[in-house]
């Protein structure tokens, strides 16, 4: 196998200007998608047997939960690229898509809660999915936080990849336990995602909702990752020709 | 077309509030997270320019 | 420098710092105090929530404890010293953070017979919860010692580090005072303490490691 691709992604040239014509693709396709997943979802797909159609909230809850998921599960495997091959890709990865995983753990949460009022009728229930999602956040938080206190770029780059590979190792075992803790706590819970086998005219929104959402994920981190290998590798000549021939 | 009409579509059957409240909170969160992706991006062109602008005066 | 030098200094450092861990001690007391005062001083409350005080005021000590526990040597050029001597900076490290679990953690050891008492913990519960202490606790310096690791460049780092490292702390709190909870229904508790010492042992192997790569990039 060829590795060379491998290799010229630790340069943030070569990634820049590859990466330069997805984002708005990938962008638009992603609202595209997005938005014909939900407006599917909120008005031609039928109401649940059992939940009415508060059941319609599954079109974002679900996709955004697996967005906050796999983004902190990215962030944990870039830090670890960043610790072993020091590739500088990686803490630029970091940097761009965290608040962007934030962003998503926050709205899994916000969608959590407002769908739990019709089903259990609180807001709020110490389900172990909606913790797990609620620890997640403050896991994402602690990230931006220490991103942003530390100044010095080189120490930022380290502490924050290996905030993440720990992060990484411990995510199993904050959800493990969690879900124990839940089970002990108050027994088997009406869970959200396990229903009685969704019928397709259910599940093809969903699909579209959630495929486009992360095109949509995808775009932005593409255009956050560019902002910042411009703004991080400002001395060098071809950020100057790429700055002043395209512009905005 | 799930709904018989446009109001019933509004109403969701008692759970409008619910529905509305996630899809509007969800699409000005991402709305939000664009924005300041793109004004970020917008902001360091705009500076890099008028420092590459300054250096090529000097 | 060899390693028996350092932990010699080490424990001389600490001597001196001794108005730090008593402090720590305080807090640790102070907390406690805080649920029969705060919530319900009554032995139905507290009964059953003994076990899940004593680690809340736990963790809490455990991470003012360790919050600043490089920050000196940072200062003062130590830490610096630590990387050039040629020794291992993980086992440094990790020796370390084994004299601040000893001077912490065996004071607060010694004031749990009391606590047990003010707290009303049922009788068969007291030697489980000592058993999730002693297990558990190393973790929690462990994984301290990487957000202690991680703002030591930082002036005001110490609200930082809770954020970072309260989420980490919470598997081991689930699974201690689930294990006293087993205890207390007459349930079988020793798998509990095995994931205890499980956990444990992860955070040796990836703790030191970690710190160190942090230490490292932070002296420069």
């Amino acid at each position: 196998m060829n590795w060379a691709w491998f290799h010229k992604l630790g340069a943030p040239k070569w990634f820049f200007h590859y990466s330069k014509p997805w984002a708005l693709p990938l962008f638009i396709v992603g609202c595209v998608s997005l938005v014909v997943g939900l407006i599917w979802g909120l008005a031609f797909a039928p109401a649940d047997y059992q939940q009415g159609n508060s059941f319609r909230i599954i079109y974002i809850h679900v996709p955004v939960a697996m967005l906050a998921q796999s983004c902190y599960l990215a962030l944990g495997v870039s830090g670890l690229v960043f610790l072993i091959w020091q590739m500088k890709i990686a803490p630029i990865f970091i940097k761009a898509v965290a608040p962007i995983g934030a962003v998503m753990a926050l709205m899994a949460l916000v969608s959590g809660a407002i769908w739990g009022k019709p089903t259990w009728g609180t807001w709020w229930v110490w389900d172990a999915r909606l913790t797990s999602v609620l620890v997640l956040f403050l896991l994402y938080m602690g990230i931006i936080a220490l991103q942003n206190s530390l100044t010095d770029l080189l120490l930022a780059n380290k502490a924050v990849a290996v905030l993440s590979v720990v992060g990484l190792l411990n995510l199993p075992i904050i959800k493990y336990s969690v879900e124990w803790w839940n089970t002990l706590h108050q027994g088997a819970t009406f869970t959200l995602t396990e229903k009685p086998a969704m019928p397709m005219e259910m599940w093809f929104p969903l699909l579209f909702s959630t495929i486009g959402l992360y095109c949509l994920v995808a775009g932005l981190a593409l255009w956050r990752m560019q902002t910042e290998i411009l703004a991080r590798e400002h001395r060098s000549h071809w950020v100057k020709e790429e700055v002043m021939k395209h512009g905005l | 077309m799930a709904f018989d009409s446009l109001t019933d579509f509004f109403e969701m059957g008692r759970h409008g509030v619910y529905v509305w409240s996630v899809y509007g909170f969800s699409v000005v969160s991402l709305i939000f997270i664009t924005w300041s992706t793109l004004s970020k991006r917008r902001h360091v062109q705009k500076t890099l320019r008028k420092r590459f602008k300054r250096d090529e005066t000097i | 420098m060899t390693y028996l030098s350092f932990i010699r200094a080490e424990v001389l450092v600490l001597w001196r710092r001794k108005q730090n861990i008593f402090n720590a001690l305080l807090f640790f007391l102070m907390v406690v105090v805080l649920f029969p005062l705060g919530v319900n001083p009554s032995a139905e409350f507290l009964a059953p929530a003994a076990d899940g005080i004593v680690w809340c005021a736990m963790l809490l000590a455990v991470l003012m404890a360790t919050e600043s526990m490089f920050k000196e040597d940072y200062i003062d050029g130590s830490l610096e010293q630590l990387i050039i001597s040629g020794l291992s900076l993980p086992l440094l490290l990790l020796l370390k953070t084994t004299a601040q679990w000893l001077v912490v953690f065996l004071p607060l050891l010694f004031m749990m017979p009391l606590l047990a008492e003010m707290l009303y913990l049922p009788d068969g519960c007291f030697w489980v919860l000592m058993a999730t202490l002693v297990i558990g606790s190393p973790s929690l310096f462990l994984i301290g010692a990487i957000g202690a690791a991680l703002t030591v460049s930082l002036k005001q780092g110490a609200i930082l580090v809770m954020l970072l490292i309260l989420p980490f702390y919470l598997p081991v709190i689930i699974f201690a005072t689930s294990a006293v909870r087993a205890a207390q229904l007459g349930l079988p508790y020793l798998g509990l303490l095995a994931i205890l010492l499980a956990i444990f042992l992860l955070s040796l192997v990836i703790a030191p490691c970690m710190a160190a790569i942090v230490i490292k990039a932070s002296t420069n």
